[in-house]
């Protein structure tokens, strides 16, 4: 090599800069996000993520969604949205939807989808069942009206608290209309185990009735310092299987200050309640003291609109409005919409059936609800179609999965979440275009069978009119109202049956189970979404591993501390998480979160902790004929 | 350094009695601002097999919570026990603990209305200022951010994407300001007197209870005006002195002791818990 080449590469700066630029480009953002502009708008809709539904507007920037505001103009959201809405957006743009209808793993066409149920439909005849994961949704008409025609009746709604409270208002005392609660205008309210203010019933209205009543007294009681216990001024433990004797109990000291209710069986539910429910008796059954109680009472009895609100089992419902009719305070009777499609099922129909006892079909419908996850030995069936819009385990198990668009890309409603104050009905367009292949479950159904409709959107329109509301202003965020009361006069106090139901059962497990549910983390149809995995505290999960909470006392009882890892073993399943104390657990009882554990789904919800449902009891409350998870327990083993 | 005082001064007045810790402000937060949803694995990067994972949300010490929530307890055991919530967003500080540290003045407050600034162009990443306040408001990000494919369409226009390396922190939903003023301005109004509720940061807006309330301190016709000086109103760390534009009330005194007792009782007397 010549001297003129040697000193050349030493000076030439080619190989510096080609080592500079290997140094930047491999450092550089390999992907720029860049952001869209134009018109900022909000476009009310309806969310069905949560439980109860949100009224929420969706803001769109040039046409395209990005977020969820609340609507201010709406009385159930009244400008709140729940964590789980407020993500919307982004489960709606989630690579987990599901693209095209799937047989089996292979896609296939819409035409074929409907060829194969209509064939699976004549084949099953009366042996039909439906899922539904919708407590609030005209949607269930048409599907009920498909069973109608099919000649079953075999319509089942997720466990839910408007089940329980259906059971009870029109199963065990004769009552008609859907119980509510007016929570902005009470002045005590008793959350008896309702966890009002973080995920029992239409939780966004609670949320804004509790704001709005500045000066009411909000009283908590159950087995845990929920969220709901945080903000409220007292929070009494008791129990969750000792709920409705401890309501009982309530009921002997506002009895014995004199109060009646006109029902045919009050002077039997009096002597019931007074011989078999006094304090001492309930004292030793719950563990509640009598002074707690007497002390309730009193402020209960003191008020001039009280209102106790339920949860969990059908005996502790029962129980709890008898003591809201003695009281005569804020529990309200709501009416319910005229129906759409005249072979559907009302909705107290619709909550017949007790999906705990379990499901057998030839052929199974199951529209947004992920039974897999939560019921996993429940439900059996020769053929299952899943509509929903992401993957869930129940998808995943499904024969045939079809995709449902998103709330924000489809015409949906939402008739009287239960626990409103008032018949409500909002009404909710769509805000996107879907982007994947996916058919209004309603427009399917209807093209199986003739149920005197073409499209879901005219069931909506025949909706609308029935219960003669403006369409128009539906669309735009408003809300309809209904205004009556249902006749009480046939309503009893059920008092034969609540007298043996009452009584505390437990499991034999060596520590009480207290199942609950935050909004963050998920619902038993609906795992957290992208956004929301770090407002997960410390308190549900540790990494990937399942937190439990107990007190100091039980801890140390099991030979337990913080971070321990245990396993917990009930019902046929068992849960491996870590140990958390909080002294907000009642002693005796352990905390778990439900909504975690999904074992499908996207990487925010898959792998994370340990499903809760696992370890669940069934026990049948046999006095009412219902089924209960309340009375749960656990073993719990240190590993 | 004298405090900066200016005509306008937006701050907060959050009620820890209405608070239920349920994270809708969080999630509001995050969406308002682009913060991307914590992903493990990377789709841009081609040799992930030679690569450690990205952290997700597991991670507390690397997520961007702007606005987070934290849990506090009274401490005492069965059945004295009570719970609270407190909601943190940046106190936007009269008088900073992280402005003075920056060496390239990637944050600052000079403007109007009393919000601490985050440039992140400037920023070099050195997290002086995150060492330097001690409400734990900043973040750095230590991951480029990433959407799930076909997430990212969504992104809100009212926050640019940041990339690793800079660090950020709340801005009281600053472009929200922008567009109040803007608005104003077509309306005709003052941009400089803008009504109670013309601007809003989106943790105000979306949380259910109303506990957050967000308007101008100095102004005497916006509710916060008085809320932040009502009998139970205090603000985190007084003692520091750095003039937080946050405030909190509760009728709990505990709550209120805890709020302003950094290592009272060796460290322990910080409201522990994220939640």
């Amino acid at each position: 090599m010549s001297v003129g080449a040697t000193v050349g590469i030493l000076f030439t700066p080619t190989v510096w800069t080609a080592l500079d630029d290997v140094s930047i480009w491999t450092q550089n953002w390999p992907w720029i996000p860049t952001l869209k502009y134009g018109e900022v708008k909000g476009v009310p809709t309806v969310s069905k993520m949560c439980e109860s539904g949100c009224a929420v507007k969706v803001r769109t920037v040039a046409g395209e969604a990005f977020g969820t505001e609340g609507n201010v103009d709406n009385p159930i959201s009244g400008g709140g949205i729940c964590p789980l809405c407020a993500n919307g957006v982004q489960v709606m743009n989630s690579p987990t939807r599901i693209k095209a209808p799937m047989l089996k793993g292979a896609e296939i066409s819409w035409d074929e989808a409907k060829q194969l149920v209509t064939e699976k439909l004549a084949a099953a005849g009366n042996k039909v069942a439906v899922i539904s994961g919708d407590q609030t949704g005209t949607i269930n008409e048409v599907f009920s009206a498909l069973l109608t025609s099919q000649g079953s009746d075999a319509f089942y709604v997720m466990p839910c608290e408007m089940q329980a409270a259906d059971k009870a208002w029109s199963g065990l005392m004769g009552g008609s209309g859907q119980v509510g609660y007016d929570l902005e205008n009470a002045d005590v309210v008793l959350l008896a185990g309702a966890d009002a203010l973080e995920s029992w019933g239409p939780t966004v209205a609670n949320m804004k009735a509790f704001a709005a009543n500045e000066s009411g007294k909000f009283l908590f009681a159950g087995p845990v310092q929920t969220r709901t216990a945080a903000v409220t001024s007292k929070w009494v433990p008791v129990p969750t299987e000792g709920m409705a004797a401890f309501t009982l109990g309530l009921c002997y000291y506002v009895m014995q200050a004199g109060r009646s209710v006109p029902a045919a069986d009050f002077e039997q539910f009096k002597a019931m309640v007074m011989s078999g429910y006094t304090p001492a008796k309930v004292e030793a059954a719950t563990g509640v003291s009598a002074d707690t109680m007497a002390d309730i009472a009193r402020t209960l009895l003191s008020a001039s609109n009280p209102v106790v609100i339920p949860s969990g089992s059908v005996a502790a419902d029962a129980a709890a409005f008898a003591l809201n009719l003695l009281l005569g305070g804020a529990m309200k009777v709501l009416p319910e919409f005229a129906k759409a499609i005249d072979g559907a099922m009302s909705r107290s129909e619709m909550l017949k059936k007790d999906i705990l006892q379990g499901v057998s079909a030839d052929l199974l419908l199951v529209y947004e609800a992920n039974p897999a996850y939560a019921l996993p030995e429940q439900v059996k069936a020769g053929f299952t179609v899943a509509f929903d819009c992401v993957e869930t385990e129940t998808t995943a198990a499904a024969d045939l999965v079809l995709p449902t668009p998103h709330s924000f890309e489809r015409f949906d409603d939402l008739a009287s979440p239960y626990g409103l104050a008032a018949a409500t009905y909002a009404l909710g367009a769509p805000v996107s275009k879907p982007t994947v292949s996916v058919m209004n479950a309603g427009d399917f159904v209807l093209g199986l069978a003739a149920l005197g409709f073409e499209t879901f959107e005219d069931v909506l329109d025949a909706k609308v009119a029935a219960i003669g509301a403006d369409k128009r202003a539906l669309v735009g965020g408003a809300v309809h109202v209904l205004a009556e009361t249902p006749d009480l006069s046939g309503v009893t106090l059920a008092s034969s049956v609540l007298g043996k139901a009452a009584v505390p059962v437990k499991g034999s497990g060596a520590v009480a189970l207290a199942p609950y549910t935050l909004l963050n983390v998920g619902t038993a149809n609906q795992a957290t979404t992208p956004n929301a995995p770090c407002t997960i505290s410390n308190n549900q999960l540790v990494g990937d591993f399942l937190v439990v909470m107990m007190a100091s006392v039980t801890a140390k009882k099991l030979g337990v501390d913080v971070g321990s890892k245990v396993k917990l073993s009930g019902g046929s399943g068992e849960c491996s998480a870590l140990v958390q104390i909080y002294e907000g657990v009642l002693p005796g009882v352990v905390a778990a979160p439900l909504g975690l554990g999904h074992t499908v789904g996207d990487e925010f919800s898959k792998g994370k902790g340990d499903n809760v449902y696992k370890i669940l009891t069934v026990s049948s409350e046999a006095a009412t004929g219902t089924s209960t998870w309340a009375g749960s327990t656990v073993n719990i083993a240190k590993i | 350094m004298e405090i900066k005082e200016f005509k306008i001064k937006w701050g907060m007045v959050i009620d820890i009695d209405k608070c239920t810790g349920c994270g809708a402000c969080m999630v509001g937060c995050q969406v308002e601002n682009n913060i991307a949803p914590m992903t493990k694995k990377d789709p841009y990067n081609y040799v992930q097999a030679l690569t450690t994972d990205r952290d997700d949300a597991a991670n507390k010490l690397r997520t961007l919570t702007w606005m987070n929530v934290y849990e506090m307890s009274n401490r005492k055991a069965f059945p004295e026990h009570e719970v609270a919530y407190l909601p943190r967003p940046c106190m936007q500080c009269g008088h900073p603990a992280c402005v003075p540290v920056c060496p390239v003045v990637a944050t600052d407050k000079n403007e109007e209305g009393g919000i601490v600034s985050q440039i992140y162009p400037r920023c070099i990443g050195c997290r002086y200022c995150m060492a330097a306040c001690p409400y734990h408001a900043r973040y750095f990000n230590w991951w480029d951010p990433l959407w799930p494919e076909g997430m990212d369409k969504g992104l809100s226009p009212n926050a640019s994407v940041r990339p690793r390396g800079v660090v950020e922190k709340c801005s009281f939903c600053h472009s929200r300001y922008l567009g109040a003023k803007d608005k104003a301005r077509a309306e005709g109004n003052d941009p400089m007197d803008l009504p109670d509720g013309a601007y809003i940061t989106a943790c105000a807006e979306i949380c259910p209870t109303k506990a957050i309330t967000f308007g101008d301190l100095n102004n005497p016709e916006h509710r916060v005006h008085e809320l932040a000086k009502g009998k139970n109103a205090f603000r985190l760390l007084e003692k520091l002195g750095l003039d937080p534009q946050v405030y909190y009330t509760s009728e709990r005194e505990w709550v209120r002791l805890q709020g302003d007792n950094y290592n009272g009782d060796g460290g322990h007397g910080t409201p522990s818990n994220h939640g």
